[in-house]
Formats: structure tokens, sequence, C-alpha cells
């Protein structure tokens, strides 16, 4: 294993419209250690959740480089995402009502995450899957039921139980609770921090919220307009912001 | 057939005083309101037992999860039940002293807008993308049946938008939703809200897809508005900080009952029901890194699936025998809150 498992250089990305480009990132710099958790923070169109996108390889970069456990997988000369390393990168997302398939059992979600991956015969991995969502809490009963009858916190089990179906080195989570009830959200939480630990996941946590990177991170980004204006250990920047932008929104935040 | 002219004669009743507004009574009062539907002979219950009364130009917050059904009764607040295809189905409504339980549409027209000012949840879609913004406030001014000339309506427009405080006001009133951020439009939505002058305003999640520093200036605003126009404020939100940020006195909603009404500063201090307890716990701003979150355990209860006896005590921490036969418990004063838990004095 590399030292550091995400290692993005100048990443810059753009997006093609009708009228002039969007330029979503214009320049950032990340490294993720084994273990490590590091939030992204901004608000909408600040360029936080492209970011996530070009680590999993859902959008590709205009510039930069972006390395996954030493190998390159987005930039010039990458060999990029091939199956030897796109396993050590999931992602999970804001909305799990839109993210899973209304007419697929939450079972086979999973189960087809665990086949494309392992390749294992049909008794095995649905033992894996089931254990998978056992793991997060989702009992068989539920797993076989449809998906119209599991709550928002139940669905975003489910998509947390598919992300580790490769067993991947680090998770990127994309405002994983801002669509959850305040009770579901701490729960969810404290799976994540539970799963993190006991797999010793490096996890990138996308976020408005800077009372959940507060809680959840060591390190922390904050962006504006596709920048990085501050960056630094999470308790420094949240206690003593640098930059006028962290400052106001520090001072926005209720509570 | 005689639907057309009936509606004409409906009409031609709207009366045209103002609202009156009694300072020595509620405003608004809601006494064990049930709303809900009849589905295969039996009733489903959305909202059972809501219960507050609100004074002239107070303010209320209402806390509670998805399906604690506090959507619902502040829909019930603007005769809209109907459009969802639920009821009124027991309780009772009053509105600056009109009782409204049961009131026909008929009714409703001189209550709806000038009685009450509503800013419904995901407002945000709640303009009309193919209208301007002035073409809706126009429309919002003449729900009212005060007489308006076309001039002297689109200066009242051009108003409601410097009242929100709207920079560039003029072009505004001539731009469509699709032109306006977030932020932007649920000012719009707010002006039209108070087109008639409501004594009250009911704003429904006002912030809830808005980014942090968009919120806090729409919390502020609403706030400076309440001071200048002396207008009640009802405001829901799952957001307990948002709640107390504009409002003095939280109620807390579970599965459709009124379980908790109380001071906001008390509410946060001392909280006199598990349910609200568990939910100020469980805020992120609570935990330290490194250890959990307290988690309320297991799902809020689906309507239709109310558990028998007090509907929390199977998530609950303090849950006896007693709490588990029987109805909800009935509210009662406890330390000056009113709460619906038989075990109140025991929360810690």
């Amino acid at each position: 294993m590399a030292d550091n498992l995400i290692e993005v250089a100048g990443l810059h990305v753009n997006y093609k419209t009708k009228g002039d480009d969007v330029l979503a990132v214009r320049g950032l710099d990340l490294t993720v250690g084994a273990g490590q958790s590091t939030g992204i923070v901004g608000e909408s169109g600040s360029g936080k959740s492209t970011v996530a996108k070009a680590i999993v390889g859902l959008v590709a970069p205009t510039q930069g480089s972006i390395r996954i456990d030493g190998d390159l997988v987005a930039g010039q000369q990458a060999t990029g995402y091939v199956r030897a390393n796109r396993w050590k990168v999931q992602m999970i997302f804001q909305d799990p009502y839109g993210s899973l398939d209304p007419r697929q059992q939450p079972l086979d979600a999973v189960l087809e995450a665990v086949h494309q991956w392992s390749r294992k015969p049909k008794a095995e991995s649905r033992k894996e899957a089931l254990d998978l969502l056992k793991s997060v809490g989702i009992t068989e009963r539920q797993a076989t039921s449809g998906l119209r009858s599991l709550s928002g916190g139940q669905r975003q089990r489910i998509s947390i139980a598919r992300a580790l179906a490769p067993h991947p080195q680090v998770l990127v989570a994309d405002e994983p609770t801002s669509s959850l009830d305040q009770s579901a959200q701490a729960a969810i939480l404290n799976l994540l921090r539970r799963i993190q630990a006991e797999r010793g996941l490096s996890v990138v946590f996308i976020s408005h919220d800077l009372g959940l990177v507060r809680y959840l991170t060591e390190t922390v980004l904050v962006m504006k307009d596709g920048f990085v204006v501050e960056e630094g250990l999470t308790d420094k920047v949240l206690h003593q912001p640098g930059h006028e932008y962290t400052q106001r929104l520090i001072s926005s935040a209720l509570a | 057939m005689a639907e057309p002219q009936a509606a004409q004669t409906v009409d031609a009743e709207v009366p045209d005083d103002e609202i009156v507004v009694d300072p020595t009574v509620p405003y608004l009062e809601v006494d064990h309101l049930k709303i809900g539907l009849m589905r295969e002979g039996a009733e489903l219950r959305i909202v059972d037992s809501a219960t507050f009364a609100l004074q002239p130009g107070a303010s209320l917050g209402i806390v509670g999860e998805s399906g604690s059904g506090k959507t619902m009764l502040c829909r019930s607040f603007t005769g809209t039940l109907g459009r969802y295809g639920v009821d009124v189905m027991g309780g009772r409504l009053e509105i600056a002293g009109h009782d409204l339980t049961h009131a026909e549409e008929k009714a409703w027209r001189p209550i709806r807008g000038r009685a009450v000012g509503y800013v419904p949840q995901s407002s945000l879609a709640g303009l009309n993308p193919v209208l301007t913004v002035e073409t809706q406030l126009l429309e919002a001014l003449h729900l009212g049946s005060r007489k308006l000339t076309k001039s002297d309506a689109r200066a009242e427009a051009r108003r409601l938008l410097d009242m929100v405080k709207i920079p560039r006001a003029d072009s505004v009133l001539h731009e469509r939703s699709h032109q306006l951020s977030g932020g932007m439009r649920q000012r719009v939505m707010i002006a039209a809200a108070l087109a008639l002058s409501p004594p009250l305003l009911v704003l429904d999640e006002p912030t809830t897809a808005l980014d942090v520093t968009v919120q806090y200036e729409i919390l502020v605003l609403i706030r400076q508005l309440r001071e200048q126009l002396g207008m009640g404020l009802i405001l829901v939100s799952h957001d307990l900080a948002v709640v107390e940020f504009l409002c003095s006195r939280v109620m807390t909603m579970y599965a459709g009952a009124t379980v908790e009404l109380a001071a906001s500063e008390s509410i946060r201090t001392r909280p006199r029901h598990p349910y609200t307890n568990a939910l100020l716990h469980s805020r992120l701003g609570m935990a330290e890194r490194g250890k959990d979150l307290v988690a309320i355990p297991g799902e809020s209860p689906a309507v239709g699936s109310w558990p028998l006896g007090c509907r929390f005590w199977p998530r609950c921490a303090y849950a006896a025998d007693a709490c588990k036969v029987g109805d909800q418990p009935e509210t009662r004063m406890v330390d000056r809150h009113l709460t619906a838990c038989i075990r109140a004095e025991d929360v810690t």
C-alpha cells in the first residue's frame, strides 16, 4: 500500500455547457493517508461534489492527476480506472431514495456488487451479501422485502453495504446524511465511524455541515467557487479560521 | 350543473372586512385536532391530538421528524387539506375567532392569505416557472377582495419585494424563477405570503434546501419582518436550532401527536419528554469527536401502524409497562412544560 491512498494534484474540472464553460474545480491538491478522515466543506456550487466524483472516476479531470494507492488513475498518461484499482475507492451518495433502484430487492443490489467483485459461486455471494447487510443493521427479512417499505436511514445502510462489497480502502461520502432525519443521521454516522475503525478505511466526507466535519474529520478543506480557500487540521480551521469565507460559514451556522 | 353559478354567489359573499385580532384571546387554537382519511372503511389518522394555542403576535416552532404530521397540521391552517385527499376528522381548529374545524371552501376564502400567510415546504419549487415574479405577486394580491387599480397593485408588488429586501427589485419583478437563486426565490415566496398583511405567518421548513449562509440571511429577514410588522409566526422545522433562533416556544410532535410544548430555552435545557430529550442528545453539536452519537433506536412508526399506548414507547429509554397500554397519553403540565409522558418527572 502506498503512503497516501489518495493523491490529487492540481485538479481542474470544467463542465462544457452551451454558453461559457463552468470551471467547477480550479486547482485542488489533496492527500489522504490510510485510515484518515478528511472533510471537504463548502456551499452549493463550491465544487466539492465534483471533487468527489473525480476521485471515484465519475468525471474526468480537465487538468491535473489523481493517484489511488500509487496508481495514476486520472491525468496525463493515466492508465485509467482499471479493474485493478477501481474497487479501492467506493462512494456513498446523498440521496438514498435516488441511488437505489426501486425495482430491485435490497439484497440483489448488494449481491450484484459482491458478485461483480468476487466472482464467487452464487450461494457464497449471497451469504457474503447478507453478512454485509447484517453488519450495517439490515436483517434478511428487510433485505428481501421491497425497498418501498424501508426508511431513508435503512436505505442509506444498504448503500453503505453495497459500497463495502469490494472491500475498499477509501470511502467517499457525499452528504451521506443530509436527506435524513436527525435521529437517523446519528445512527448512520455512528455506523460509518464503526466501519471506518473496523476496516481501517480512509474516508472523505463531503458536507456543507460544519458540525459533521468537526465531529468526524481530522483535516478539512474549505472550498468556494472551485477554489480551496483554506485547509488544515479541522480543529484549527474551525477554531481559528484564517479566511474570511470560513469565518462567514462558521458565524452563519446555528447552535 | 349549478356549479358555476354557485361559485359566483360565493364570490359575492366574501366579506370585505379586515381580519380582527383580539389581543385577549388566542389568535390560533388547535385542540386535539385529528387529520386523516377513510381507507377501506376505517379511519387512517395522520395527525391525532395536536394541541396548542398561539396568542396574537406570538411565535411557535414545531419540530418533529418525517411523518410526524407537522406539515399536514400546517396545511390545516390554510384550509388546503382537501388538495391532499385528507380532512379534519375531529378536535377543534379556530383562527381569528372563526371556528374552522369543518369549514367549507366558502368559509376559508376570507381566511386564506388574509388571516394566515403560508410558505409551503419545498417552496423553492413553488413559483410558477412560466410566470414573472410580478404576475405571481399580483395574483397573491388579488386573492384578497381589496379593490386595487392595476398601477396600485404594481406599486404594491414592488413594495413587497422591498419588504423582503430583494436587491434590484425593479428587474426581479420581470424575471422568472429560473433566473433567481434559492435565497431570492424564498424571499419572493415570503413576499407573496405577506401580500394581504396576515397577522400570522406559517413557514414550513423555510431554509431546508438552502446553504448555511443563505439560511442565516433568511432567518434574520424573518426576524426583522416580525419586529417590523408585529406578526405571529409558526415555523416548522426538523432542526431545533432553526426553531430556537426565531421562536419563543417550541412544540414537539411525534407520530401525529403533540408530545411536548414549552419555552424554547426550557426545551433545550430541561426537556420533559423522552423524545425531545433524545432528539436533543442526537444532535451533532452535542458530540465529542471519537465518541458515538446518541442515536434513537428503531424507526418512527408509519402512519397506520402506531403502537398501542404512548406512540414513542418502543424507542423510549424510559418505557414502563404502563406506557404500553391504552391510548396516547393526554398532555399534562410538568415544570411549566406541557408533556405527554407519564414519566416526565424522571426524564434527565
